[in-house]
């Protein structure tokens, strides 16, 4: 591999080869796999707050960690390279037949090596790395546990875009592209399964652990998969912080089945959640004009520290599990003009017609190089139109949507205007692949100073099987009431039986909890 | 009794073995306008008083390829180039290319034909230009080589005095570029090489000597002269191969060291983890091209025993000394005008050459630059140098830590390795090894008979061999990328295709290994084989299975003749 000089740098520095990050790293598993236990019983309830000043154990797990300052990103004007991670995960399938199965990215493999895209200078490869359990509880509250939910290959591909975001923020790279499975924007917050074909959520994973890592705030995820990213969307519903932009194929017509106009964020982010329902057929020419039209002048507006593409590839003509039109070249102009710093893939299931000259095509955008001879084999220019109807539909969504975004700030103000101290809401998720049906009852501070906390409160139904569990959430950029007060919920919810699980996500303090009221047990990650 | 000689870019050494003990060595000038001087020269020195008879084997490695292209000296090649989709093939920088319509695609379908009058149109042109020589490059031309196999016979049917090379035969590996870069090296100096092995068998009939003549690879193994022809740029680099195999050969068995070796100008390093020298995770540089040749993981640094040390000012005003990264002649203390860190050495009583007056001179120049006291000046320029090594004996490591996985249990797998001993090659500045060591918390080994090591390791390194099985069970055909053969499952002796285990697989590339050691005159040696990696992908259409993916990588590695291992048994 080509190391970028922040790590050249690191190597010699410590003489040992490994810097300590890479140290930590090089424990692999069992590092990823940290986590505390400890039985709590009726005397000795968990007081957190209190605890963390006094144990020194603790101090070092949560407190003197969250409380270093986070390092900030380096000036990447000076940066060449495109970091790339492969991460194809080929002893790894959902099913033998599945579409998310071993071979999925084996013809991509094939395409990239003979190209030689690795050998070119504008390209640094990395390896991959595991992802901590306490990045996974920084977004997720796996039911029961992490271990259930994020098994090795899923924590390898969230640890490579934390790698990436790591090149990225050390200014060793310009941009990235995780081309990496399996896949991740379908999960959200709770996790009690796999939905999608996915079970944790490698983009919001990213974001938060920058966030906390790098101090950045503000980011966009740019979702160009054709499957709504439902997991993504209500990850960050509620964070202003955090545009979240969707065009996939009209949720009437495919899986999930959401990520309509009105859906736009909660009370005090609304606007910073933006659907683009598309009419199935819609080729090259469609999505080119929601990206010019809507989707780079709002991120121009918005300004983000960060963009991210939440990149799928199964809007190809070819796809079989979708009904789109567009192409290898489609998606290389796509990635040019959106220019993201980094890009995750994640779904695209015609694995020989589309992927390797998909991904081939995105690689070369990315780094910079002419892409203009990357072509499916049964491709010719200006086999597609857009029919004139599609065009009329899409002009009106774009229009619909500029005004939304226009008027964001008085959205807002009128929608917080109808809540009190909360805002509530139930929802219905169903886990296809896993067949759960969730229902979920989320509850949001309307807090003056911060976005506020969130409680969810979540009941999931399988065969022969019901759980409930309930999840207290602070965001990183709480104000201190807000943590306290969201403290206190945790506190207090250990006491109800009616949940099997009780956790905590103290972003602000970098502090994870997940309490089983059957064992009182409490494991902190 | 066997024989090594390394021609190297300074001296050329040679050693003769009886019994798994060195009799004698040799070192003499390399001439390098006449490698085959310099080769008969040491030959003749180790072997004058020796039977001809009693002679089992010659192994030579030499720069002849990496001269011949280092000076131009190559023939011309006209590249036929039929790229298909992906990268726009006006970004290669390659000579002499003409590009054809036409493509495969990554299981070796036809995705696009040749166009045939393009094709007589092209080879007319290559002639008319003067082109003696084309390589036949196409992409995924090694999963299915058809078109390249066709253009063959145009050539031979309109230019049949063409001598043609063609990519899937070159090399089977993914990665069209260096196919490209191996193909167009291989036809270019396969003329000269040709020549040059001529006259080594003619020297060595002249001399009696009718033992089998082995060539060193970069890869660290032998392979018969005669076979060589067929891959001449596999010799480039063979210098740094033979000096690690010899350090192989000459620390314990299944040890984790790194070889350093300390020239004039440059020291070069390699890895031997656990017993096994660290091979590069893709093939060398050569000429400024990425090829696909496999060669020992090996790193040059800019800094060796006669690297000009200076004083300078640095930003901050304070002084500080830098070594390098040019040679201006000998060291003061061998009869030079600069002052070396040869001649620190020497001031610390760290090596017996020199003459110690003028090394006292020369780093008293320096230390009256430098504001500080003789003795501390001596020690820093050595404690600089060696550091520098440890860097980079380090990133060594740490590359190879980082390489690329692409499997869960290769993350999962724990690469860390750090040396336990730093073994000096070579004849240059033996006393730096120690300061190395001590900075790694390695031990320092300086074997005997280290100064010609690299000859050692050329005596005693046995044949490598690599062979690659790719099966398409739905295409029903398999291939050997190294053979460059597309052949029928058919003829196998597999009944039902799709029932076919990996260990079946296994087996089978096994098999078709030793025919082909068989082919290459190494027979013995196909007991050594080992299954680098080997994988097997479902081909699903809708949702049934039609067919699998076989890939099985086998290989020979670099190692020992038993003959030199038989003598530690001892």
């Amino acid at each position: 591999m080509k190391l970028g000089l922040g790590r050249l740098r690191d190597v010699l520095k410590t003489g040992s080869g490994s810097g300590e990050g890479e140290k930590k790293q090089v424990e692999g598993k069992n590092k990823a796999e940290k986590e505390e236990m400890q039985t709590i019983n009726e005397e000795n309830k968990p007081e957190i707050s209190e605890r963390n000043e006094g144990n020194t154990m603790e101090l070092r797990k949560a407190g003197l960690e969250s409380k270093k300052e986070p390092l900030s990103p380096a000036d990447r004007t000076g940066a060449d390279k495109t970091g790339l991670i492969f991460f194809p995960a080929f002893d790894w399938a959902i099913s033998p037949t599945h579409p998310e199965r071993e071979e999925r990215l084996l013809y991509t493999r094939d395409q990239i090596f003979e190209e030689g895209l690795m050998d070119l200078p504008e390209i640094a490869e990395y390896k991959p790395r595991l992802a901590e359990y306490r990045d996974i509880a920084r977004v997720h509250f796996c039911v029961p546990d992490i271990k259930a939910q994020a098994t090795t290959p899923h924590l390898i591909a969230a640890g490579s875009c934390l790698v990436l975001g790591d090149a990225l923020m050390k200014a060793e790279v310009k941009n990235a592209f995780a081309l990496i499975r399996p896949p991740g924007h379908h999960a959200m917050t709770v996790a009690h399964g796999n939905r999608g074909f996915c079970n944790i959520n490698n983009e919001a994973i990213l974001v938060e652990y920058l966030r906390k890592k790098y101090g950045i705030r503000r980011i966009a995820i740019v979702d160009t998969d054709v499957h709504h990213g439902d997991g993504t969307q209500e990850i960050f519903y509620n964070d202003p912080d955090v545009l979240f932009i969707s065009f996939h194929q009209d949720g009437r017509t495919l899986y999930p089945g959401t990520g309509f106009i009105n859906e736009l964020g909660g009370p005090k982010a609304l606007g910073r959640t933006i659907n683009i329902p598309l009419p199935p057929g819609t080729p090259d020419e469609g999505i080119l004009y929601v990206l010019d039209t809507l989707v780079l002048p709002i991120l121009k507006d918005f300004k983000p520290e960060l963009v991210l593409n939440s990149a799928g590839q199964d809007n190809h003509y070819t796809d079989p599990l979708a009904n789109m039109r567009f192409s290898a070249q489609g998606y290389a102009k796509l990635n040019e003009k959106l220019a993201p710093d980094m890009a995750v893939l994640e779904g695209g299931y015609a694995i020989q017609s589309a992927l390797p000259y998909v991904n081939t095509g995105i690689i070369l955008a990315m780094a910079g190089l002419d892409y203009s001879c990357v072509r499916e084999p049964d491709f010719k220019p200006g086999m597609f139109v857009q029919a004139a109807r599609d065009r009329k539909t899409l002009e009106e969504v774009v229009a619909a949507q500029l005004e939304n975004w226009k008027n964001r700030d008085r959205l807002v103000e009128s929608e917080v205007a109808k809540h009190g101290d909360f805002y509530r809401r139930k929802k219905q998720i169903f886990y296809d692949t896993d067949m759960i049906q969730e229902f979920q009852e989320e509850t949001i501070r309307m807090c003056p100073d911060c976005q506020g906390y969130k409680t969810i409160d979540s009941h999931a139904h399988r065969s022969g099987d019901d759980t409930r569990i309930f999840g207290v959430s602070i965001p990183i950029y709480a104000c201190k009431n807000c943590q306290a007060e969201a403290r206190e919920e945790y506190r207090k919810s250990l006491n109800h039986p009616e949940y099997e699980y009780v956790y905590l996500q103290d972003k602000k303090e970098d502090e994870y909890r997940a309490y089983n009221t059957r064992t009182k047990q409490e494991i902190a990650y | 009794m066997l024989i090594g000689i390394d021609v190297g870019g300074t001296t050329t050494d040679a050693v003769l073995i009886r019994n798994g003990k060195v009799c004698s060595t040799a070192k003499v000038s390399t001439e390098p306008g006449n490698l085959m001087n310099s080769l008969l020269e040491a030959l003749d020195a180790i072997s004058r008083d020796v039977d001809p008879e009693q002679l089992e084997r010659v192994v030579f490695s030499t720069t002849v390829i990496t001269n011949l292209i280092a000076e131009g000296k190559t023939d011309r090649v006209a590249l036929v180039l039929i790229p298909g989709p992906g990268i726009n093939p006006a970004s290669y920088t390659y000579p002499d290319s003409f590009f054809l319509k036409g493509a495969m695609d990554y299981r070796g379908r036809e995705i696009h034909p040749l166009d045939e009058a393009e094709i007589r149109k092209t080879v007319g042109l290559i002639r008319e230009s003067g082109f003696s020589r084309a390589a036949i490059i196409n992409k995924f031309g090694q999963r299915n080589p058809f078109h390249e196999l066709r253009i063959e016979e145009i050539f031979r049917e309109i230019y049949p005095e063409c001598k043609l090379e063609l990519g899937h035969k070159v090399s089977g590996k993914l990665n069209f570029p260096r196919r490209i870069a191996t193909a167009m090296l291989t036809s270019a100096t396969r003329g000269h090489y040709i020549e040059f092995v001529e006259k080594i068998k003619k020297s060595l009939e002249e001399r009696n000597i009718r033992a089998p003549v082995y060539i060193l690879k970069a890869d660290g193994g032998t392979l018969p002269v005669e076979k060589s022809i067929e891959f001449p740029v596999e010799t480039i680099f063979s210098g740094p191969a033979a000096s690690t195999i010899g350090a192989l050969a000459l620390t314990p068995e299944g040890q984790t060291s790194v070889v350093v070796d300390i020239g004039g100008t440059t020291t070069d390093l390699a890895l031997i983890l656990s017993g096994k020298p660290l091979m590069a995770s893709k093939g060398a540089k050569l000429g400024g091209f990425l090829t696909h040749v496999r060669a020992f993981a090996v790193r040059s640094i800019a800094v060796g025993g006669d690297s000009v040390v200076r004083v300078k000012d640095s930003d901050t005003g304070t002084k500080q000394i830098t070594i390098g990264p040019y040679r201006a002649g000998p060291a003061y203390c061998m009869g030079g005008k600069e002052t070396t860190p040869t001649d620190a050495l020497k001031f610390l009583g760290l090596i017996e050459v020199g003459n110690p007056e003028s090394a006292g001179e020369a780093i008293k120049a320096m230390a009256s630059a430098l504001g500080k006291s003789e003795t501390e000046t001596a020690s820093l320029i050595v404690d600089k140098v060696a550091q520098r090594i440890a860097d980079a004996v380090n990133e060594m490591f740490f590359e190879w830590e980082q390489e690329p996985a692409y499997r869960v249990w290769e993350v999962l797998q724990e690469k860390e390795a750090r040396p336990e001993n730093v073994v000096g090659i070579g004849g240059g500045a033996k006393g730096l090894i120690a300061e190395i060591a001590k900075k790694l918390d390695a031990k320092p080994v300086i074997p005997e008979y280290a100064e010609v090591g690299n000859a050692i390791g050329a005596a005693v390194a046995r044949p490598t061999l690599t062979l690659n099985l790719h099966i398409d069970t739905e295409q029903k055909v398999y291939s050997v990328a190294e053979e460059g053969e597309i052949v029928s499952l058919n003829t196998t002796n597999f009944g039902n295709f799709n029932k076919i285990r990996l260990d079946e697989a296994e087996a089978m590339a096994a098999e078709l290994l030793r025919e082909r050691a068989e082919n290459f005159g190494i027979s013995e040696y196909a007991d050594e084989a080992e299954v680098v990696n080997s994988e097997v992908f479902n081909v699903v259409n809708g949702w049934y299975t039609t067919g699998r993916l076989f890939d099985v990588n086998m290989q020979i590695p670099a190692g020992l003749i038993p003959e030199w291992k038989r003598r530690e048994n001892v």
